[in-house]
């Protein structure tokens, strides 16, 4: 199935793989972009970007070829060589450089075995620290040539190797790195864990606390938590030792991380305080001037301009590898959160001005803020005679009478009932099982144990009910 | 016959009698002869009954008029048949409640005939066995075996409004609890009537669990056919969440499950969870069971009425099997209503030409053909009181709805009433509360417990001289004590 444009053929069959493409161009320079990384995640980024921007396909997956060339995992050649294969059937990279695999396998092949043996000569010897370097430097070598499972096995044997702190949050380190490519979010979070157990001066603390905090902010950015995902990231520290961290993200993105989830999960006055008066995030923010720019829109009431900027830039959104599965989701809470702030100063806004400030031209915001409504996000009605947006009016003295008659007539219903189960075990009507033997023994007795049973059952009741 | 007259009327006797005591007295003293007249009469009774029963008084002489009158319908009636039938009711709705507390067992003799429908057209004997038992016990808080005979009798015959006045009250006592002793004088009218309701007393006989469900789950479905879903929700709910033990679980329950989430429905327009008091095993076998209930109910809540009616639809040999198939009909028929009712979580205003197109109906699983359909079903829901809100016209002739706010703010003197209603209430709970509390304070269990922790707290105090004397050296200054015992 030669297809007339092979790029075209190949969104195709990424859209039939459910992937996200993207057909807008988006801001970012590619070159520029992935020089903030090093390490494994360079080629990760590249090749995402080359399966979901179409403007950017060839050239990011010809990135990603001599990315991957640059290092020892094959898989990976192939992987993004399988895309350019169907892409770019012309271009020269669409050829399989069968000489480089095979050197490059039996070189890695044997560098495995000469660390494998060293190993077992440190381990001859009997000297710990020997063994610990032996076993990092199979670790890594592994992590480079892409087989995970078994670097991160080589890792976790560090550690009754480790005799120093150091040593201890070393392994954590390794071992975050590897369950973050394996896209294990709970593994990130219990390392994490690990990585803090007790014993670090401030200053060291100090040291760890860019890592910790954006690798915590990432998986919890993954576990749908925006929230603490946005605590993570504004209190990620230094952004010199965060340039330290870029073999995971760059400080540009602790910037947009940061900014959007605050944007999405915090009210006007935690951003002002936390975001925007946050003066170790500031230097962050300098770097996303786009970000601080609409977290300062939305905190001065101006919603429309901030969620105009947030759509600018939803394409470069969409191609970074944390943020794609989650940006629908991020966005609509960013919008829901902005119609309600919109209306929290009316009591009634007419549907037209609504529709002005929200809406996508010539389309009803009507059926949004219906969803909205019924999930419970906007205290509001439609009036949709006068065309207008009703602010609830809440009468506190109603609803308070309301409770009190509630609250009287379920005590009398309760009481009621409880006599009423009391009676009934006195009178030894309770509908009993047909466990043989344990029922026979259990009527026997009955008289010492009715009382216990109910008085269970209804506390049960109770606690709920409480 | 001069004889057995002269023995009828002699009780209650001509002057007052002043205190329970020799009331008592005196109505043994009657008992005595009335028995030796029932057993051993000089001509069979059945002969002048007639008469003895037109010269006494039922009102007066309860008693008397209940004894001769039992023989005349026990086991067989007599004739003339008017006559006695006439009597049998006159009697019924006019006895004196103290005086047969004496004769329990005759008078439930006779209500039992009654119930089995032989003597009395049943809308008849629906209306005077209601009301003998609420004579017998105004409060209606106790259950009798009677209690289900006329639940049956009318359920089975559709007479159930006259009974309604039975149904509705909350019962709180069952026959058969422990440690309930005779009372000494039966004539105290401020017992309990869990005291003078007894097998014993003949007012009732041993019931089982069963007859207590099945009694709940008849009333339950009588105020299904009223349409009184608060009421039908609460009888159901008090069968599935019944006492159970050892992982019991009766088939009642389970039904009656099955008739509770529907109710919950169209009570309250979505089903609310199982109470967490009801059995646990219970609980397990009803989502088991009830999971073609389940659901529609899950359906019931979206807005999707398509998949609704072919869910109904689907399921229709199961509703069958279950009897449910009218309510199931209801609950499709409630199912825009609800529709309706929830659309003003999210409007103040709408159109009616809105409603329509936002609305379907689950019967047909599409929107109604006409506005004016849409029109006549808002009024009926707002003129049976079932939906707030009022229909208006514009200038532009559209029509349009209005969703009034569903509480109205009480005045304080208002609400202040209300409270103290309920306060009332709940001091009518009194009696129930305290009948309850004596019987259970003076169980032999319980007293058994009661001496087993007062001999442990005198236990403990005995222990108590060393532990105070410990505390007693904390305090002190530990090197003085020393050289003192030193």
């Amino acid at each position: 199935m030669a297809s007339a444009d092979p790029i075209l053929h190949f969104f195709t069959i990424m859209e039939s793989q459910s992937g996200v493409i993207v057909k807008e161009t988006p801001k970012l320079d590619l070159d520029l972009y992935i020089a903030n990384y090093r390490g494994r995640t360079c080629f990760d980024r590249l090749l995402l970007i080359g399966r979901s921007s179409v403007p950017l396909c060839v050239d990011a997956l010809k990135a990603a070829i001599s990315e991957a060339k640059k290092g020892k995992d094959v898989q990976r050649y192939r992987d993004a060589w399988e895309c350019i294969r169907i892409a770019a059937p012309t271009d020269p990279e669409s050829q399989l450089d069968t000489a480089w695999i095979d050197n490059t396998e039996k070189a890695n092949r044997m560098e495995t075995a000469r660390l494998e043996a060293e190993l077992k000569q440190y381990k001859n010897n009997l000297v710990k620290e020997s063994i610990r370097i032996g076993l990092r430097d199979l670790g890594e070598h592994l992590e480079q040539v892409g087989d995970l499972g078994a670097a991160s096995d080589a890792y976790l044997r560090m550690r009754p190797e480790a005799s120093t702190q150091a040593h201890i949050v070393g392994v954590a380190k390794h071992l975050i790195g590897i369950v973050i490519q394996r896209r294990d979010w709970p593994s990130v979070l219990a390392n994490v864990g690990k990585m803090l157990t007790g014993g670090m001066s401030d200053e060291e603390q100090k040291a760890h606390q860019p890592f910790q905090k954006l690798v915590t902010g990432i998986a919890n950015l993954h576990s749908d938590k925006f929230y603490e995902a946005a605590k993570n990231f504004l209190e990620v520290g230094d952004p010199s030792i965060c340039q330290g961290c870029n073999d995971i993200a760059s400080a540009n993105d602790v910037a947009t991380y940061g900014g959007l989830l605050a944007l999405a999960s915090m009210d006007r006055s935690e951003l002002q305080s936390r975001v925007l008066d946050n003066s170790s995030f500031r230097n962050y923010l300098e770097l996303e001037p786009h970000i601080r720019k609409a977290v300062s829109m939305f905190v001065n009431g101006r919603y429309s301009a901030c969620l105009d900027i947030l759509e600018s830039y939803r394409a470069d959104y969409l191609l970074d590898i944390h943020l794609q599965p989650h940006v629908p989701a991020i966005f609509s809470a960013i919008r829901n959160k902005c119609i309600v702030q919109y209306f929290i100063p009316f009591s009634c806004v007419t549907l037209e001005s609504m529709n002005k400030s929200f809406a996508k031209p010539g389309e009803s915001l009507e059926s949004e803020l219906i969803t909205m409504i019924r999930s419970g996000v906007l205290r509001a009605r439609i009036n949709t005679i006068d065309k207008l947006l009703v602010a609830v009016s809440t009468d506190d003295r109603a609803e308070m009478q309301a409770k009190g008659l509630e609250m009287a007539k379920n005590y009398e219903k309760e009481a009621l009932e409880r006599i009423r189960r009391m009676n009934i075990a006195a009178a030894d009507l309770e509908v009993k099982g047909t466990r043989k033997g344990v029922g026979n023994a259990m009527s026997s007795i009955s008289g010492e144990t009715w009382f216990d049973d109910t008085r269970r059952q209804l506390s049960q009741g109770e606690s709920s009910a409480g | 016959m001069d004889q057995a007259l002269a023995t009828c009327l002699a009780f209650p006797p001509e002057g007052p009698l002043d205190d329970d005591v020799a009331y008592d007295q005196a109505i043994q003293a009657h008992l005595l002869k009335l028995t030796k007249l029932l057993k051993d009469p000089p001509v069979p009774l059945c002969q002048y009954g007639g008469q003895l029963l037109e010269l006494t008084d039922p009102e007066y002489n309860s008693l008397s008029y209940l004894a001769v009158l039992h023989s005349l319908c026990v086991p067989s009636l007599v004739e003339p048949r008017e006559f006695v039938l006439d009597k049998l009711v006159r009697f019924l709705l006019g006895f004196d409640p103290r005086q047969i507390r004496y004769a329990g067992s005759h008078l439930s003799e006779i209500l039992t005939a009654v119930c089995n429908g032989s003597l009395l057209p049943p809308a008849v004997a629906v209306e005077v066995v209601s009301a003998a038992i609420l004579k017998i016990d105004p409060t209606g808080s106790m259950f009798t075996s009677t209690h289900l005979q006329l639940a049956k009798l009318a359920y089975n015959t559709n007479n159930i409004d006259p009974a309604l006045k039975v149904v509705e009250k909350n019962i709180v006592f069952y026959p058969g609890m422990a440690n309930s002793k005779r009372p000494a004088m039966l004539c105290d009218m401020t017992l309990s009537p869990s005291v003078y309701i007894h097998k014993d007393t003949g007012f009732t006989n041993p019931v089982k669990a069963t007859s207590v469900l099945e009694y709940d789950l008849l009333s339950g479905m009588m105020f299904c056919s009223k349409r009184d879903w608060e009421k039908a929700h609460a009888a159901f709910e008090r069968i599935l969440t019944f006492p159970t033990r050892d992982g019991g679980c009766s088939k009642i329950m389970a039904e009656a499950y099955k008739k509770w989430v529907l109710v919950s429905l169209l009570s309250k327009g979505k089903v609310i969870p199982i109470p967490q008091y009801a059995g646990p095993a219970a609980a397990k076998a009803y989502q088991i069971l009830g999971k073609p209930y389940k659901e529609v109910a899950s359906l019931f809540d979206t807005t999707n009425a398509e998949e609704l009616r072919s869910e109904v639809e689907k399921s229709s040999q199961i509703w069958q099997d279950d009897q449910n198939v009218g309510l199931m009909k209801e609950v499709l028929s409630a199912y825009q209503e609800w529709q309706i009712k929830n659309l003003q979580k999210v409007f103040s205003k709408i159109s009616i030409a809105e409603i329509r197109q936002q609305t379907k109906s689950a019967q047909t699983g599409a929107i109604l053909n006409s506005d004016d359909d849409i029109e006549a079903l808002i009024q009926n829901m707002i003129i049976s009181n079932s939906l707030k809100g009022v229909l208006e016209k514009n200038d532009d002739g559209t029509v349009f709805l209005t969703f009034l706010p569903s509480s109205t703010v009480l005045s304080e003197a208002e609400y202040a009433q209300e409270l103290a209603k309920t306060a009332v209430q709940l001091k009518d709970l009194e009696p129930i509360f305290k009948a309850t509390n004596e019987r259970l304070g003076t169980s032999r269990e319980y007293i058994k417990h009661l001496i087993k922790e007062q001999k442990r707290a005198a236990d403990k105090s005995e222990l108590d001289p060393t532990m105070g004397f410990e505390s007693h050296v904390d305090d002190e200054d530990l090197m003085g004590g020393v050289t003192s015992t030193a």
